[in-house]
This record gives C-alpha cells, sequence and structure tokens, in this order.
C-alpha cells in the first residue's frame, strides 16, 4: 500500500504548530512556536497577542517543519489542520494558511477536531485498539471519551463547570506560582503531607466532574489561614489538592472501564503529563488487565503531530473540505 | 506581469488579478462575520472564472492594515502563504493609502476608519497621495481639529458608519489605480509580512501604563 503523508496545522491556542505524520502512526518532523513566554506577562493568554503571533510565525513554522522532515510539499497527500474548538482569532490563522496550501498546491483540506487531534497523540506512541477509553484532560476540557472504532466518539460525561487544569493554575496563583502553575503543583504535591481536608467533588454515579467548588475550597482555606496568622503549607496544599483530584478522577475513570468493557485507555491533554494521575491510572488499568498508552510529554501539550495523526483517518475516511470550511471556538467531537 | 490584488482590511473583500493596466477578473464583496469562511473560496472560484492557477501570479500586493484585526490577519495569511509557497514577490500598502486614492475632485483626501469608542483610523493626503497627516489611530475630535485647517477643499473616504461633520464619499477601490501606483513598490519577504495594525492590544496599553 502506498504510503500517505499528512501536513498538520495547529493554531488554536498560544502555539503555531506543523507537522508532517506518514501513515497515521509515524512522526517525521514537528515544529512548535510557543508564545509561553509572552503570555506569562499577562497570566494567561491574551487572545488578540496570540492571534498577532501566529500571523507573525505561520510560514516560518511550515517551511522548518518541511526542512527538518526533507520533504517539498508536492510530496504531501493532504493538508490537515484544527479547525476548533479554541480561540477563533487563533484557530484562523493555521486555518486560512491551510487552505491556502490546498489551493496552491491543489492538495485536500482536511479539518480535524483539537480534542480528537489530543486523542490521536497517542496513535504516535502505539497505534489505538477498541473499544477504547480517553480520558481528555487539560486547561480547556475534562471528558470521558467512549471509541468503539477510529473517529467514533461518544462522550460518557465531563465537567460541569471548570476544567481540570484551569482548575489546577487557580491553586498555583493561590499559593503564589505564576501561570501557567499547574506543572509546579504537580512537582510540589510529590514533596507535602495530605493534611487539609478538602471535599471530594461530584462524588457521584455520573461520569461528569466538577472543579468549581474544589477552586472555592482551596481558596477559602487560604484564605481562612491568612486570616488567623497560619502561614499555607505549599506543599501540603498541592498534596491535599492534587490527592482530591486523582481520587475523582481516577473513580470515575475506573467505573468506565467497568461498565464500557473498554479494552484500550489512553490519556490526553495537558493535564496528561501530572505524574500522579499516570501513576494511579496505569494502576487501574493494570488491575483490570487492559491495555493503556499515555502520550509522550511533548504530545500533551498543544502540537500539529496530533493533528496529522487524527487527520490520517479523517482523510482514509474520505472527510474533506471546501475551502468554506469555518474556524468554530465550539464544536462537539464528532 | 500579472497581479494578484487582496484587501480583506474592512468588513468587504476587495481581490482582483490584474494585468497590463486592466481588470482580468475581481471581486468587490461585503461579507462581515462570513469573510473568514468565504474570503478562500472567493479567490479560487476568481482564478478558476479566468482559467489561471496562482502560479500564474507574478506578484501579490496586499493591503496589511489598519483596520478590522481579525478581517487583516485573514488576508496577510492567505497572502503570506501564497508568496512564500509560489515564491512570488509580495508588497504590502496601508489601506489607508489605498482608500486616499478615492475622491479624485478634492484637494485633500481623508480615508477614515472606525476604531470604536470615538477613535479612528486616520490620515489626510493631498491629490498625489503624499501625507499631509500621517495615517494614525487617534480620536475623533483630533482629526476633526487638524481637518479644520483645510477650509473646503476636502473629502472623508469611508466604508463605515460614522457620524462626522463634511462631505463623505463610501470607499470603492479602484484597483487598477491602486495597482499601478504601488506596483513597483518595494518587495518583503513573505515571513516578515505582517498586518499594520496601528494600535497595541488592550492587554499591552494597560501593561505600559
Amino acid at each position: 500500500m502506498k504510503d500517505v503523508y499528512i501536513l498538520g496545522i495547529e493554531s488554536s491556542c498560544d502555539e503555531t504548530s506543523c507537522s508532517i505524520v506518514k501513515n497515521g502512526v509515524e512522526e517525521l518532523a514537528t515544529v512548535i512556536s510557543s508564545q509561553i513566554d509572552i503570555h506569562k506577562n499577562y497570566g494567561g493568554v491574551v487572545p488578540e497577542i496570540a492571534s498577532r503571533e501566529h500571523v507573525k510565525n505561520i510560514t516560518i513554522v511550515i517551511e522548518e517543519c518541511l526542512e527538518q522532515a526533507n520533504m517539498t510539499m508536492d510530496q504531501i497527500d493532504a493538508i490537515a489542520v484544527t479547525y476548533g474548538p479554541g480561540l477563533i482569532g487563533s484557530l484562523l490563522i493555521g486555518l486560512e494558511a491551510a487552505k491556502t496550501l490546498s489551493f496552491i498546491y491543489d492538495k485536500p483540506l482536511v479539518p480535524v477536531h483539537h480534542i480528537a487531534g489530543h486523542i490521536y497523540a497517542n496513535n504516535l506512541i502505539k497505534p489505538l485498539t477498541f473499544p477504547l477509553l480517553a480520558l481528555v484532560i487539560s486547561g480547556g476540557h475534562t471528558e470521558l471519551v467512549y471509541m468503539k472504532d477510529h473517529l467514533y466518539f461518544e462522550k460518557l460525561g465531563g465537567t460541569l463547570d471548570d476544567a481540570v487544569g484551569e482548575c489546577y493554575d487557580k491553586v498555583a496563583r493561590v499559593v503564589g506560582i505564576p501561570y501557567p502553575g499547574g506543572p509546579s503543583i504537580d512537582k510540589l504535591a510529590a514533596l507535602g503531607k495530605h493534611e487539609y481536608k478538602l471535599p471530594i467533588p461530584l462524588n457521584d454515579d455520573s461520569y461528569n466532574f466538577s472543579f468549581s467548588g474544589l477552586k472555592s475550597a482551596v481558596i477559602n482555606l487560604a484564605h481562612n489561614e491568612e486570616q488567623r496568622g497560619n502561614k499555607i503549607n505549599k506543599e501540603n496544599l498541592a498534596t491535599s489538592f492534587q490527592d482530591v483530584v486523582v481520587e475523582i478522577i481516577s473513580k470515575k475513570t475506573e467505573k468506565a472501564i467497568v461498565e464500557k468493557d473498554i479494552k484500550n485507555f489512553v490519556m490526553a491533554g495537558g493535564v496528561a503529563a501530572n505524574r500522579a494521575l499516570r501513576a494511579k491510572l496505569e494502576e487501574v488499568c493494570k488491575q483490570h488487565n487492559i491495555d493503556y498508552t499515555f502520550p509522550a510529554i511533548r504530545y500533551c501539550t498543544d502540537n500539529a503531530a496530533m493533528i496529522a495523526a487524527a487527520g490520517y483517518y479523517y482523510y482514509k475516511q474520505g472527510r474533506i473540505s471546501d475551502k468554506k470550511v469555518n474556524a468554530k471556538s465550539n464544536d462537539k467531537l464528532n | 506581469m500579472r497581479y494578484f490584488y487582496l484587501d480583506t482590511t474592512s468588513s468587504y473583500l476587495y481581490t482582483a488579478i490584474v494585468e497590463n493596466n486592466k481588470i482580468v477578473d475581481e471581486v468587490k464583496k461585503k461579507f462581515g462575520r462570513d469573510l473568514s469562511a468565504e474570503c478562500l473560496s472567493e479567490i479560487e472560484d476568481m482564478f478558476n472564472r479566468c482559467n489561471l492557477k496562482p502560479n500564474d501570479i507574478d506578484k501579490i500586493i496586499l493591503v496589511n492594515g489598519p483596520g478590522s484585526f481579525t478581517g487583516c490577519r485573514i488576508g496577510i495569511t492567505i497572502a503570506k502563504t501564497m508568496a512564500w509557497g509560489l515564491k512570488i514577490p509580495i508588497t504590502t500598502i496601508s489601506s489607508l493609502e489605498a482608500m486616499a486614492l478615492n475622491g479624485d475632485d478634492y484637494s485633500y483626501h481623508i480615508p477614515l476608519i472606525d476604531a470604536r469608542r470615538d477613535y479612528v483610523f486616520a490620515g489626510i493626503y493631498d491629490q498625489d497621495n503624499n501625507e499631509v497627516l500621517k495615517g494614525q489611530y487617534l480620536k475623533r475630535e483630533t482629526l476633526e481639529i487638524a481637518v479644520s485647517n483645510l477650509g473646503d477643499e476636502y473629502v472623508y473616504i469611508t466604508n463605515d458608519d460614522i457620524k462626522i461633520d463634511g462631505k463623505v464619499i463610501g470607499y470603492d477601490p479602484d484597483i487598477i489605480d491602486i495597482v499601478e501606483k504601488y506596483k513597483d513598490k518595494e518587495t518583503i519577504n513573505p515571513h516578515a509580512i505582517d498586518a499594520n495594525y496601528l494600535k497595541l492590544t488592550e492587554a499591552e496599553e494597560k501593561l505600559n501604563a
């Protein structure tokens, strides 16, 4: 069978990225231009600044990617691009660039859902097998997704309010760690003890999550300690918080594994880099004797390799678009 | 020489293929929020109507702002990706300079773009399109004071619904005129093409304050 080379483009938030992936499984080159140092000054991603940076970087990133792969556009079979969800102004840059490449080189255009991309980041580690459960956890998402086959997505449940990554960043801010603080909380948590009492959020029989109550509980706790003149122990607060998060996520994940007769579990998104969560979910998978894949750390954050990997299956299924496809800040995964 | 002209800095799409001082084909159409969905499709249709391929173009003339931030970025991304991919020269011109080429009979041409909250992007140009007042982001009142020294020989050119005293005409680009005037302007490395925003983002303004 002829090899298929997909060029992927991702610009949904604050990373401009281009990647070339062979047959949906083999990453040939990936270039990521991150804006994190710029947005750090503002305590979070500023959408207008992100859009402005994408415009500056987009053609440079594409050129570098082709150079690294030692390929020309003639050798590319299709162009995959994130159309949503994400920041609309940011998405538009990648999408317009992809449409233009599709136009000038006469290549098929394949719009890819950003979350499908995150799930398919795992395909670059080990080909997905089904029925599969994906735990999508990032600054914008906390979802359990069931897949009975390629590109078949059924959302079992998700957060009713804040995403888990958002909650991590907020807790980091409470203890005085600058944006993005999530990864630092994971590190601090390894050093502390579970001494602060925090509620287990939405501890029910659904597949849904809720993190806004937990976030408030942490803020209140820090505030009350301060009022009493007590210094917050950062490590212990991080451990107490992370223990609660890991407990509720692993509980609901395990429930889905059992009830949906899952054979393969994957994690996706920025929070999939969290070490405590990885350790706990690995244990759960081993207990139930199922296959599992965790994305490489470099594939957890936004990148175009995952978009090109998912794009291969969209392309194979003929999910090709004309040039009228628009960016969507919100769109259901289906 | 065959030129591709593109201006998406307002709610209108203005694009054309120009050859030997003639319009081969053009699109002048109001889109507003649908611009991102329709723009490349309109360009593709225009090339198809002319039986031309993207690599039949010799040079790109891009209007890179000021104007709608998102609008600017749509056209810029398309044009710089084309120039980079096709390895053809590209040059940029200010939307205010392009607009100032309208309004022949008046001594002073004042292109005007709504920048909201009583601010505008504007400049004052003479009949040869020389800057009398540099194109900039300014309070509407400040512009009106500058304009009050010009006598009666001026006209505002705008696409926006702005209440302002004085003669106002709607902007309708004479693309042949624009291309003829700017076709030999210095070319720019496509990677370096960026928007001429004339305004920092609000977050940057606050940080600098």
